[in-house]
């Protein structure tokens, strides 16, 4: 029941008409035992669902049950959404009240590794399962170069970061990625996403989206994003898909795509899917996923990073692993209250209260409080 | 096999460091670090973990080999699981790591229970691109853990270091 409160907290846009014009054979809910069969060697899927919980969890699913030695493609399309790496920090990744002043877009953190990127319906992206030994960061990167090149953008290519990028120089632009990629590697199987800006109408939006207000303060173990420079290509998600398609059966043959709308009703795979879905609908997945972090307000050994100024006098320490609070101090003196040692910070709507509960000075409360309501606010 | 090779030149100044008298490493890539009576005692899986089962069989020491931290390049960050844990099954996932961009998980090599996490790989996570291999102090082993009789039958069923190096071999020339 949970994630259907969690669903229910934002407006059901209606879904936008599917971009999607190739010819398809079929147009059937994912079946896990298809994806399983050995004769299915190449597998491709383009999903119709525009919820990023229900297209990572649909490749999540084709991850762990497709056939070990198939290789599989799975196109998707999601509404606007923020989304971090596996082991990345939330508040360092993302402006939260920014985010919380946008209702429509969700944050999500998915499974594999990587920095912060944001998707909306100008952002198609491609996702290759495929088994370990014939896994390389950049094979399906060049698959997509190949499909834009197909499409007239002879400029795209792969940099150093596997990201795929353009060169603009002749128009004075200089080089913007376009796409950026991330990796999940289990045992039996290799998967490889990434995302590809098409004709994003929030491009302008996203630097501030993705820059946190409390990034000076906070050190973080765990991944860091590298900024880019961003640039949509400029070609139709429906054509793009159709040459990523091409490009997919001209490598691996065979294999008509399969439009998947929604999951099949086999009683556990069904099963299966909500619970990974749920899962990562959770505040504990999205907030409590978070390597440990240190918030200081004065240089420290580990971070002896100059701070900007703050509007308050007293030195503010915190320590938080798992999104939860594990010290706080001000002047160098702890708080020990519960109502912060052991908070889930992804919980704490008003830290003037808290702080007022833990005994903190007047002063302290309202300018400090109002200060991290700030920094360590969370999305509603 | 030259995936191999690199690793070892990589490593090879901490290993005279630290077993002055060890025989050139080249010839005999997967010994350990720690003391020969140890060494008969580690297997792999074919997953890359290694697991070093202590004399009286009740514990254990886990890492990643560095076949699998050279495949993964630049280790960025460390997942540990919790010390004291509950017992894992062979195979579930005891840790994670992410290196270039890439969620990887460490799978148990036996049935264990952790009790002891190596938390230096907290701040250094590049620790475990340097001595994977290591299950001292400074090393980049993972966790230690107690071991039952089930995962004892476990461990008997591992890749011996000759067989793991094989192993590898094969996958590399596939």
């Amino acid at each position: 029941m949970r994630h259907l409160r969690h669903l229910g907290r934002r407006p059901i846009l209606p879904p936008p008409p599917s971009p999607f014009t190739i010819p398809l054979t079929s147009s059937r809910p994912f079946s896990e035992s298809a994806a399983a069969n050995p004769s299915n060697k190449t597998q491709i899927y383009v999903s119709r669902s525009h919820d990023p919980l229900t297209n990572l969890s649909l490749e999540h699913r084709l991850l762990q049950t497709s056939h070990p030695d198939s290789t599989v493609l799975l196109l998707y399309t999601n509404r606007p959404c923020v989304v971090v790496g596996r082991n990345q920090n939330p508040w360092l990744e993302v402006n939260q009240a920014r985010l919380g002043s946008q209702s429509h877009i969700q944050l999500v953190r998915r499974r594999s590794g990587g920095g912060a990127v944001f998707h909306d319906e100008g952002n198609v992206n491609f996702s290759v399962i495929c088994p370990p030994r014939a896994f390389h960061r950049d094979t399906h990167a060049e698959m997509v170069v190949r499909a834009l090149a197909a499409l007239g953008e002879a400029r795209a290519r792969v940099n150093e970061r596997h990201d795929i990028v353009v060169d603009r120089g002749d128009e004075g632009g200089g080089t913007f990625k376009v796409s950026g990629s991330a990796y999940k590697l289990t045992r039996l199987r290799s998967l490889h996403h990434g995302t590809c800006l098409l004709r994003s109408p929030g491009l302008a939006g996203i630097s501030g989206l993705l820059r946190a207000p409390g990034e000076a303060f906070i050190k973080a173990q765990g991944v860091d994003s590298v900024r880019s420079p961003v640039a949509n290509v400029g070609v139709e998600p429906a054509a793009f898909v159709d040459a990523v398609v091409g490009e997919f059966r001209s490598m691996y043959g065979g294999g008509q795509a399969v439009e998947v709308d929604g999951f099949g009703d086999e009683v556990l795979e069904a099963e299966k899917v909500r619970e990974g879905y749920e899962e990562m609908g959770e505040r504990a997945w999205v907030y409590g996923q978070t390597p440990r972090f240190v918030l200081s307000t004065e240089a420290t050994e580990d971070d002896p990073r100059e701070r900007p100024a703050v509007p308050f006098e007293s030195k503010l320490y915190i320590e938080a692993k798992r999104g939860i609070v594990n010290k706080l101090t001000l002047n160098g003196t702890s708080l020990d209250s519960p109502s912060i040692v052991g908070a889930s910070i992804w919980e704490i709507s008003d830290w003037a209260s808290r702080l007022r509960d833990a005994g903190a000075g007047v002063d302290d409360v309202q300018e400090v409080g109002a200060w991290l309501n700030g920094v360590l606010a969370t999305q509603p | 096999m030259a995936s191999i090779a690199r690793t070892l030149m990589a490593v090879r100044p901490a290993i005279s460091r630290l077993a002055p008298r060890a025989a050139p490493a080249a010839r005999t890539p997967f010994r350990t670090f720690s003391s020969s009576r140890m060494s008969l005692l580690r297997k792999y899986t074919k997953d890359h973990e290694w697991v070093d089962l202590s004399a009286d069989h009740k514990s254990a020491v886990v890492g990643i080999s560095e076949y699998a931290a050279e495949q993964l390049g630049d280790v960025v960050y460390v997942e540990l699981p919790e010390a004291p844990g509950d017992w894992i099954e062979q195979g579930d996932a005891i840790g994670a790591v992410e290196s270039v961009k890439s969620a990887s998980d460490i799978n148990a090599p036996i049935r264990c229970k952790v009790h002891a996490i190596n938390k230096a790989l907290e701040e250094k996570p590049s620790t475990i691109n340097q001595v994977p291999e290591d299950d001292s102090h400074g090393g980049g082993w993972i966790a230690r853990v107690d071991v039952d009789e089930a995962g004892v039958k476990e461990f008997e069923g591992l890749l011996d270091a000759e067989a793991y190096q094989a192993y590898v071999s094969a996958v590399d020339e596939e």
